[in-house]
């Protein structure tokens, strides 16, 4: 038996075209990569080699890095990566802090390498095409493991007396996952003469960062946040620990139907900072406060009070539109660009983009935040900027909603050819067997 | 190069020092900024202090200057907390500087981590509270600043009495919706250890705050959540059975009055507490029905997928 009557007032399949302007996504990375960058980004200097990242991942998901570069600017790029390679291994986050010939004992400890800076160095060599065979393979692996504190998490740096420097949160235990796989893939015990970092204390850290309401957090008891959520997961499929189909949980995640409510729950149709800042000093349900329950909030929990009059007043009294749906990163706030990459992808791992409407976030995605100049802006009507620049276009890729775009790995972030030419490797395939 | 700014370069004071320039390889760089004059000087001053280690009242302006012009620099931070404790600088003054510092980069992670570094050294959080109110007037989501709130609470046991429940309650007063301000009651009241989630009386008080901040706004998720919360993790004597929210969620969602749902929420705790027990399948599936077509289409396949988990409703598992 179903349901008595329901009317299906809301068809979310719209006849609607909207258009992914390609040349225009090239024109603007193309500008990233052979221009400056303009001073703006100067407050990002430190992560110089995240925006390389981005530049040289972006034009590889458009199919357009190899058309519009020679082989010998490609073998430059690859020549910055290494430049930005640590003497103690891994890599520096940006040349900056790098001290030269004036480095010594003393006062290393201010131009360390940097987690972050040596999982986009990878990725980057990947894309290039690179054989890795500048990369101080086991140098890196030794200084992973005095990344990792004793409770499992990593930070990003070791500074003074080896203390572990950097916040706990899991976007260090990703990438330093990453960084493993990278050079290990999933063996265990040494590789290249090297121990293991503790992977199953790393898994734990993840595991009780799970909130009450079924996202993942930064550390214990912090707030669910698609984007810590994303990183969480993806360490665990790093790690080999997510759970398998048909299963529930694993050693890494408690409540997989849990985290999938949480996840979907991240699509709203609320998508601008305006429609958020009516619910500020209004308790009352009105379709201003809530676009997600547009069908019926409107005459029903709404009190007579003066915010409530005010929020009610000049809205339409109509249905909102499912045409366009965007992903918040936690409860109760707008849409952003970036979090259809984080829960997008967080989906992904666990197999289950399907569940959300893929569909109406292609047209978010393309119609509100797609930016005339090329890019992608944090939400509707913002200029560009390279962090949603390629997040956008990795959401598309990893929900499948756009053919002009090369497939991309959920895990490592990068297009599958790039981790087909790793795995091609011959030094990873003679190690990792 | 340097002749019109020289901020450093033309100072009586800086006149020992030799900069060291960036070095960004003989070839083409990636992801080059197009930086200003006084930040290429400033870096290239840092550096040279940095390598000879000084620890002066210059270099901690010096470092200022970086933070201004790039508060994310992983190790001005670290360096400058050396200064201020080689140089025994004042720990109060710094708080000050950093108040405004953080007040205008809310984006940032480090001023948190250095604040974090400095009030654990000072030992009080006196004003700390206050500062972090002047914060929440900016933005009362800031990530950083709960994050930061959650440790001084820790350090400070500032858990109960201490104006902390008032805080978050207050923010609730004006903001129903803002799930940071939930997030840290949850802390607040079972962030003490296991224990607080056998304290039947706590469990109570809460069960009845959250439901009164539902029945202000039916369709705000948060206090929801909280309440699926706790029937999850409270235990022994304090523990909540699904079932018994039932008479609740259908103050919100009848399935015999289905064209007067007022919260879609209610809907999906009706349909996961009927989903319980093998004869009210059918019914799960009717909420689950309701949910997808009319009261929260935008998750449609969800809901789809969850009626086909319902035990006995023909599809079970097949249709996934
Ligand atoms: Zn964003």
């Amino acid at each position: 038996m179903s349901a008595g009557r329901v009317e299906d007032v809301h068809p979310i399949v719209v006849e609607h075209k909207s258009h992914f302007n390609k040349p225009r996504h090239v024109k603007y990375w193309l500008r990233c990569l052979k221009t400056y960058l303009p001073q703006q980004y100067q407050s990002t200097d430190s992560n110089r080699t995240m925006l390389a990242f981005f530049t040289l991942a972006a034009l590889d998901l458009l199919d357009s890095l190899k058309p519009n570069t020679t082989p010998e600017e490609r073998e430059q790029y690859i020549d910055w990566v290494y430049l930005c390679q640590h003497p103690d291994g891994g890599f520096r986050g940006f040349p900056g802090s790098d001290l030269g010939e004036h480095r010594n004992e003393e006062n290393k400890v201010w131009d360390p390498a940097n987690v972050a800076g040596t999982y986009f160095a990878f990725c980057m060599l990947a894309i290039l095409e690179d054989d890795f065979g500048r990369v101080n393979k086991k140098a890196c692996l030794t200084w992973l493991r005095r990344v990792q504190r004793p409770d499992g998490s990593f930070g990003e740096t070791v500074g003074e007396e080896g203390k572990v420097e950097g916040g706990m949160d899991p976007r260090f235990g990703y990438m330093a996952m990453g960084i493993r796989w990278f050079l290990r893939g999933r063996a265990t015990g040494d590789v290249m003469g090297v121990p293991d970092v503790d992977a199953d204390k790393l898994v734990e850290c993840v595991r009780i960062s799970q909130t009450y309401d079924g996202g993942i957090s930064e550390a214990p008891f912090h707030e669910a946040h698609g984007g810590f959520t994303y990183c969480a997961l993806a360490a665990l499929s790093f790690a080999g620990h997510l759970p398998k189909p048909g299963e529930n949980s694993s050693a890494g995640l408690s409540d997989v139907n849990h985290t999938i409510a949480w996840l979907v729950s991240r699509q709203t149709a609320t998508l601008e900072e305006e429609d958020l800042l009516d619910t500020y000093g209004d308790e009352t349900d009105t379709i201003a406060t809530c676009h997600d329950a547009h069908s019926f909030v409107a005459m029903k929990g709404f009190r007579d009070t003066k915010n409530g009059k005010d929020s009610f007043d000049d809205r339409p009294t109509s249905n909102y539109h499912l045409q366009w749906v965007g992903f918040n990163g936690r409860c109760n706030k707008i849409a952003d660009t970036c979090y259809s990459w984080w829960v997008g992808a967080s989906l992904s791992l666990l197999d289950k983009v399907s569940l959300a409407s893929p569909d109406p976030n292609r047209h978010y995605l393309l119609d509100k935040t797609q930016h005339i100049v090329g890019g992608f802006g944090k939400v509707a009507g913002n200029p560009p900027d390279l962090y949603h620049s390629f997040l956008g276009l990795a959401a598309l890729s990893v929900m499948g909603l756009e053919k002009e775009l090369k497939p991309i790995d959920a895990t490592v972030c990068i297009s599958t050819d790039a981790c087909t030419h790793l795995a091609k490797l011959p030094w990873r395939v003679e190690n990792l067997g | 190069m340097l002749e019109k700014m020289a901020k450093y370069s033309n100072a009586e004071e800086w006149a020992d020092i030799v900069p060291i320039p960036q070095d960004d390889g003989p070839g083409q760089p990636l992801a080059a900024i197009a930086y200003s004059d006084d930040y290429v000087e400033a870096m290239s001053y840092l550096r040279a202090v940095m390598a000879n280690n000084e620890m002066s009242e210059r270099a901690l302006h010096l470092t200022e200057d970086i933070i201004r012009m790039n508060p994310a620099h992983y190790t001005v931070w670290l360096y400058r907390s050396r200064i201020l404790f080689a140089t025994s600088s004042s720990l109060p003054a710094e708080i000050t500087w950093l108040n405004t510092i953080a007040l205008k980069y809310q984006k940032n992670y480090q001023i948190w981590h250095h604040r974090h570094t400095i009030v654990d050294a000072l030992n009080s959080c006196t004003g700390e509270q206050d500062f972090l109110s002047q914060m929440f007037e900016l933005d009362m989501k800031n990530y950083h600043v709960w994050s930061y709130r959650q440790w001084l609470v820790k350090r400070f046991d500032l858990w109960e009495g201490k104006g902390e429940l008032e805080a978050v309650e207050s923010i609730l007063e004006r903001d129903v919706r803002n799930n940071s301000a939930w997030n840290h009651r949850w802390y607040l009241v079972f962030g003490r250890g296991e224990s607080c989630f056998e304290d039947k009386e706590r469990v109570r008080r809460e069960v009845d705050y959250a439901k009164e901040a539902i029945h202000l706004a039916p369709q705000n998720q948060s206090p929801w959540n909280y309440i699926r919360g706790l029937i999850r993790q409270t235990k022994g004597p304090a523990a909540l059975s699904l079932a018994s929210f039932k008479q609740f969620a259908s103050e919100f969602a009848s399935l015999d009055d289905p064209d007067n749902v007022t919260s879609s929420h209610a809907l999906d705790l009706l349909a996961e507490i009927l989903a319980e027990r093998e004869g009210d399948a059918a019914d799960a599936a009717k909420a689950l029905d309701l949910l997808a077509k009319k009261y929260d289409p935008i998750r449609e396949n969800y809901w789809k997928y969850r009626k086909s988990l319902l035990v006995g409703q023909g599809g079970v598992k097949a249709a996934a």
